[in-house]
């Protein structure tokens, strides 16, 4: 079933009075409930503008983006969902529990639980020893460990993370991967853009590949290896690229 | 609501450990500055200096703290990109611009009583203690900079920050010359520059409805009623304002 579902998606950025850029072109996109799906796809592909509709942050110039079959600006389905952006920024006059707190405020977590929930995502991404430290001080990986623990304050069923392993040294790269893995086996439906391939390739379920702004290619790793008849996720990916710069290379010499 | 005011209390919580407060260091000095300046006048004319400069600088002062208050609450959340965490936790985008308006608000608020209380200990110093009038004249003062805190957020919606700085300016400006502006109007020749002055008339809030310092300054007493009405016509711009910043808020990509 469904979890996360767009309907031909449309982002279309206007520049200037004639220029249209695409960000995202008619995307079809299913994500079920309890998979870990993987968006992929080179800078600028449209990977971020996806998650930004889906969260409502953008606007579609058409189709439809739906999350627990709930449109981006409903407030219920939001309680339900946690969200890393790429390269986090936070308040950087709060400590780390400070921001968990406000966080957890918002979605209206009491005093009581936010404060052992808190205790426990500091310990779980290891920021327990610099509760005191302001976020100004933090190093790169270190944000991105606090904005981990940031998407999960509410316990959330859909957990959507740009980019999560950004910054992270090798260590910390195998620790959030772990932690998406145990998250899976507690159910939560993971939705995650990267262009790592090898981190997509060890935890994701299916994939999708994105291009452009053009959804190229979705499935399972294997599926997608057999019908591109590539060897691997890094042959799969550079095949369907590729192709398509090809064919967008042979219609526009059509067209001239 | 609540969210509102968490919100808020997260744009104070800012401003405080980012030492805002610290500007009420300046009135203070000009203030202390002010007394000993006029020392050389008789003691009345010396309280009517003092009061004059002490109103002026707690609105001058905190017309800065509400300008430069409201364009950081909005575009610094935009800028840090803060925005995208906040606004994907069950918020909607109306708490949002409220919540800050609340934050302003507040920091509008307590730089207003720090300077406010600075002087009125200055007067009983002076063996001189406020008198109605002179709260009066600080209650008008203290809703005129919420006006222009919320006109400043409304134009932070739609605007960018340059154009913003540059119209709150003008229209802080321009509201405390409207009084002149009407015997403009009455002067003009031309009917489209009148028609064009009078709608600008119309549409900027006069800020000089909310200064009754220079009568306060003489010893004239202003009403109750007048403090009133004028406190409605704030509030009758401040609701405009906020729902022009949510509508162009509502519509805003970020």
């Amino acid at each position: 079933m469904a979890i996360i579902e767009t309907k031909e998606l449309t982002k279309h950025y206007i520049l200037g009075k004639k220029k249209i850029v695409v960000g995202l072109e008619k995307v079809n996109l299913e994500v079920n409930q309890g998979e870990i799906f993987g968006i992929l796809g080179p800078n600028g592909s449209g990977k971020t503008t996806c998650l930004k509709l889906l969260l409502g942050i953008l606007f579609p110039t058409s189709g439809q983006a739906y999350i627990m079959g709930k449109p981006p600006y409903d407030v219920e389905m939001k309680q339900h969902v946690g969200f890393l952006p790429e390269n986090p920024y936070y308040y950087d006059y709060l400590t780390g529990p400070e921001l968990l707190q406000f966080y957890a405020s918002l979605f209206g977590i009491d005093s009581d639980t936010s404060k052992k929930r808190i205790d426990e995502l500091l310990e779980l991404v290891e920021l327990h020893n610099v509760r005191r430290l302001h976020l100004r001080h933090y190093s790169k990986g270190m944000l991105e460990r606090i904005g981990l623990a940031a998407s999960l304050i509410n316990d959330p069923e859909i957990l959507i993370l740009d980019e999560p392993t950004t910054g992270l040294d090798p260590i910390g790269c195998r620790d959030t991967r772990n932690l998406l893995l145990k998250l899976k086996e507690q159910g939560k439906t993971i939705l995650l853009s990267s262009h790592f391939l090898s981190e997509v390739e060890r935890v994701c379920d299916r994939i999708a590949i994105f291009h452009r702004g053009y959804l190229l290619a979705t499935g399972t790793l294997d599926g997608l290896n057999k019908q591109y008849q590539a060897e691997n996720l890094e042959d799969l990916f550079v095949k369907t690229i590729c192709t398509f710069d090809n064919q967008q290379a042979v219609k526009t010499g059509e067209a001239t | 609501m609540k969210k509102m005011w968490l919100i808020g209390l997260n744009t104070f919580r800012e401003s405080i450990r980012k030492k805002t407060l610290y500007i009420i260091l300046i009135f203070a000095l000009i203030v202390i500055g002010a007394s000993k300046l006029f020392s050389f006048l008789t003691a009345e004319e010396e309280l009517k200096m003092i009061k004059d400069v002490s109103f002026s600088a707690i609105e001058f002062f905190g017309a800065l703290i509400a300008i430069f208050g409201s364009l950081y609450a909005l575009s610094g959340e935009i800028e840090r990109r803060t925005i995208y965490t906040l606004l994907t936790k069950p918020i909607r985008r109306s708490d949002f611009v409220i919540g800050k308006f609340f934050g302003v608000s507040m920091i509008i608020f307590v730089n207003f009583i720090l300077a406010s209380a600075f002087f009125i200990g200055l007067l009983i110093f002076k063996k001189s203690p406020p008198d109605i009038q002179v709260f009066k004249t600080l209650l008008l003062i203290f809703f005129e900079l919420i006006l222009i805190g919320s006109i400043t957020l409304a134009l932070g919606t739609f605007t960018s920050d340059a154009f913003n700085i540059i119209c709150s300016f003008f229209l802080y400006i321009v509201g405390h010359l409207t009084s002149y502006g009407k015997e403009l109007i009455e002067r003009m020749e031309s009917v489209v520059m009148r028609g064009l002055t009078d709608m600008l008339y119309t549409l900027v809030p006069n800020y000089e409805n909310f200064n009754i310092r220079d009568k306060i300054v003489v010893g004239l007493d202003v009403s109750w009623s007048y403090v009133g009405w004028t406190i409605l016509y704030g509030i009758l711009y401040l609701c405009i304002a906020l729902e022009i910043a949510l509508y162009f808020f509502e519509k805003r990509e970020i």
